[in-house]
C-alpha cells in the first residue's frame, strides 16, 4: 500500500513536470519563420527601428527560454506568451510594409518625374537661344550643364529598381534644384543676347 | 496518507516558488532602453569599436542574469548582476557624450569639406567658361555639384559617413573637370610660350613702326585687338574668339583661333558679318606644325588643316568657328583703316601673369587646400 501510494505520488510529479516543462519549439519555429519572412521583405529598408524592436524582442525570448532551461522544474508559459506577442508584432509589422515600401516608391518617382519636368523646362529655353556661330559662352556652358544633369537621370531609375527609394529620392531631388538653376541662368543669359543676330553656319 | 499529502504539499510548494514571476533590476530595462537609444542615435555607424565593447558587457550582464533567475529563487543574489547592470548604464553614458563629440567633428570636418569643395566647383565653373571648355567639363562639373547637393541633404539629416563617401565623388569629378581644363590655361603660363608671343608681337610692331604701316596684334588673354600705327598703339577694341578659341589651331572644325604671325590677304564688304578681313591661314609654319602633329598621331590621318579665318563684325559677345569678332561699327573703323597686306599677330599672352595664368594658380591652389589637412 506505501508502495502504491509512492507510486502514485511520483506519477503526480512527473505529469506536473512534464506539463510545464516542454519547450515549445513549434512555437520558436513559428515565430523564427514570421520573423525571417517580414525581414526578408525588406523590414530593415523601410523601418529600421521596427527590424531592430523586433530583434530585441526575440533577444528576450531567447533569454528567458535559456532560463527556464537551465531549472530542473521548467515553466515556458511566459516564454510561450512572449513567442505569441512577437509571432503577432512581427504579422502586423508585415502587414504595414507594403503600404510604406508603395509609399516610398511613389515618392521617389514623384521626384524622379520633378526632375524631369524641370529639366525639360530648361531645354525648351535653350531650344529658343541661337546656336551656331555667334552663339554665347554663357549659354553654350548652359547646354552642357543639361546634358550633365540629364545624364544622371538613368542613376535615379537604378536605385527606384533596387527599391532604395530614400536615395533615389534625394538625387532626384538635387537634379531638379541643379535644373531649375540652369532654367533661371538660361533666361538670364536669353536676356543678355537677345538681340544678337543669329546668323547662317559659316 | 498524511506523508502523501504533505509530500504532495511541499512539492507544489517548491514548484510554486520556482514558478513565480522573477523579479527583475530596473537597471536591466534602463540598459535596454539605453542600448536602444545609442543605436538609434548612431553609436554602431560613429563609435564601433567603443560600441561593441559596450554591447559586449550588456551581454555578459544579461547571461549573468539568465544564471541568477535559472536558480531557486531561494537562492538567488541580484546584488552582483544589478551591479553590473549598473556599470553598463555608467558606461553607456559615457558613450553617449563621446558620440557627440564624434558627431560633432565630423560635421565640422563634412561642412568644410563641403565649403572647400564648392569653391573649388565656383572657380573651375569660371575657369570653364573663360576657356570655353564647354562641355566635357560642364558635364563633370554638373554632377559634381548635383552630388553636393546631395551632400547637403545627407548633412542636414546628420548623416555625416554617407556624405563623407558622396564626397569622394563630388572630388573625382572636380579633378576630371580639371584634367580638361587645365591644358588650355598652363598655356598662359609656360615661360617659353609666352616669350614666343611676345617676340611675335615685338616684330609685329617693329614693322608697322620700320615700314610706317598698321599692323594688328590680337591678345586672346585679354580679348583684344590693338591697332598699331607707325609702331605706336592707335586704337584698341574688345574681340570674341573661337568656340575653343583659347587654343591654338590646329585643324578643321576644332573651333580654335589660330596663332601666329598672319597678313590680310583679303577683304569682304558684303559678307554676313558686315565686314570681313581674311588672313593668310595657314601660313608655312602652321603647315609645318600640323604634318608634325599628323606624324606624331596628334591629329588622325583624315584631319585637314582648316582655313577662312578672318576678322569680321557681327559682334563681340558670341563664339565664332575660330574666327575674330569685333562689334559693326568697330569692324567698319579697322576695315576702313587697315589695308591687303597689313602684318597680323595672332598671341595667347604678353605677360605670364594674365586671365588665365590667374585662373590656373587659383585650380592649383584649390588642389593644395585639399591636400592640407
Amino acid at each position: 500500500m506505501k508502495r502504491v501510494r509512492w507510486i502514485v505520488v511520483g506519477f503526480v510529479v512527473m505529469a506536473f513536470v512534464a506539463g510545464c516543462g516542454t519547450k515549445p519549439q513549434q512555437e520558436i519555429d513559428a515565430t523564427t519563420a514570421a520573423m525571417n519572412a517580414v525581414i526578408s521583405e525588406g523590414l530593415g529598408k523601410y523601418a529600421p527601428e521596427d527590424e531592430k524592436k523586433l530583434k530585441d524582442a526575440m533577444a528576450a525570448v531567447n533569454a528567458e527560454l535559456q532560463v527556464q532551461e537551465g531549472k530542473t522544474f521548467k515553466n515556458f508559459d511566459k516564454t510561450k506568451q512572449l513567442l505569441a506577442d512577437l509571432t503577432k508584432m512581427a504579422a502586423d509589422m508585415k502587414a504595414a510594409l507594403p503600404a510604406k515600401k508603395e509609399k516610398a516608391k511613389q515618392e521617389a518617382m514623384a521626384a524622379m518625374e520633378a526632375a524631369k519636368a524641370a529639366l525639360a523646362d530648361a531645354k525648351t529655353m535653350l531650344a529658343k537661344a541661337p546656336k551656331g556661330k555667334g552663339a554665347a559662352a554663357d549659354i553654350e556652358a548652359l547646354r552642357g550643364d543639361v546634358k550633365g544633369a540629364e545624364e544622371m537621370l538613368p542613376e535615379v531609375q537604378g536605385l527606384i529598381e533596387k527599391e532604395d527609394f530614400n536615395a533615389a529620392m534625394t538625387k532626384a531631388n538635387a537634379i531638379k534644384d541643379k535644373a531649375t538653376a540652369v532654367g533661371d541662368q538660361v533666361k538670364k543669359a536669353l536676356e543678355k543676347v537677345q538681340g544678337m543676330k543669329a546668323p547662317a553656319k559659316k | 496518507m498524511t506523508r502523501t499529502v504533505l509530500a504532495l504539499a511541499i512539492f507544489f510548494l517548491t514548484l510554486c516558488g520556482c514558478a513565480k514571476e522573477e523579479p527583475v533590476p530596473p537597471e536591466v530595462k534602463l540598459a535596454e532602453a539605453q542600448e536602444f537609444n545609442l543605436w538609434r542615435a548612431g553609436a554602431p555607424l560613429y563609435l564601433q569599436e567603443p560600441f561593441a565593447r559596450y554591447r559586449d558587457a550588456l551581454d555578459k550582464a544579461k547571461n549573468s542574469l539568465i544564471r541568477v533567475n535559472s536558480r531557486f529563487r531561494w537562492f538567488r543574489d541580484y546584488q552582483p548582476v544589478q551591479a553590473e547592470f549598473v556599470r553598463v548604464l555608467k558606461q553607456g553614458d559615457e558613450l553617449f557624450k563621446l558620440l557627440e563629440i564624434e558627431k560633432q567633428n565630423r560635421a565640422m570636418r563634412v561642412g568644410e569639406q563641403m565649403a572647400d569643395l564648392r569653391e573649388r566647383l565656383q572657380h573651375l565653373d569660371q575657369c570653364s567658361r573663360m576657356t570655353n571648355e564647354n562641355r566635357a567639363s560642364r558635364i563633370r562639373l554638373t554632377k559634381a555639384e548635383v552630388i553636393l547637393n546631395e551632400v547637403r541633404t545627407l548633412y542636414e539629416r546628420e548623416q555625416y559617413r554617407a556624405s563623407e563617401e558622396k564626397l569622394k565623388d563630388v572630388e573625382t569629378h572636380l579633378s576630371h573637370a580639371e584634367k580638361l581644363i587645365i591644358p588650355v590655361l598652363s598655356r598662359y603660363k609656360d615661360k617659353g610660350q609666352v616669350r614666343k608671343w611676345k617676340k611675335w608681337t615685338e616684330e609685329t610692331i617693329e614693322e608697322s613702326a620700320g615700314r610706317e604701316i598698321h599692323s594688328v596684334v590680337v591678345v586672346k588673354a585679354d580679348r583684344k585687338l590693338f591697332l598699331y600705327k607707325n609702331g605706336k598703339l592707335f586704337k584698341t577694341y574688345p574681340v570674341g574668339l573661337g568656340r575653343s578659341g583659347w587654343s591654338d589651331k590646329q585643324r578643321a572644325r576644332d573651333n580654335a583661333t589660330p596663332e601666329g604671325r598672319y597678313r590680310i590677304i583679303g577683304k569682304n564688304p558684303r559678307t554676313p558679318y558686315h565686314r570681313a578681313l581674311l588672313i593668310n591661314y595657314p601660313n608655312e609654319e602652321d603647315w609645318e606644325e600640323f604634318h608634325r602633329a599628323k606624324k606624331r598621331g596628334l591629329l588622325p590621318e583624315t584631319a585637314r588643316i582648316g582655313g577662312s579665318i578672318e576678322i569680321h563684325g557681327g559682334g563681340n559677345k558670341g563664339m565664332t568657328y575660330g574666327c575674330i569678332s569685333l562689334a559693326n561699327d568697330h569692324m567698319e573703323e579697322l576695315y576702313t583703316i587697315v589695308e591687303v597686306g597689313t602684318p597680323i599677330a595672332i598671341v595667347g599672352a604678353l605677360d605670364r601673369q594674365n586671365s588665365l595664368s590667374s585662373a590656373l594658380t587659383g585650380i592649383q591652389n584649390g588642389r593644395t587646400k585639399k591636400k592640407t589637412p
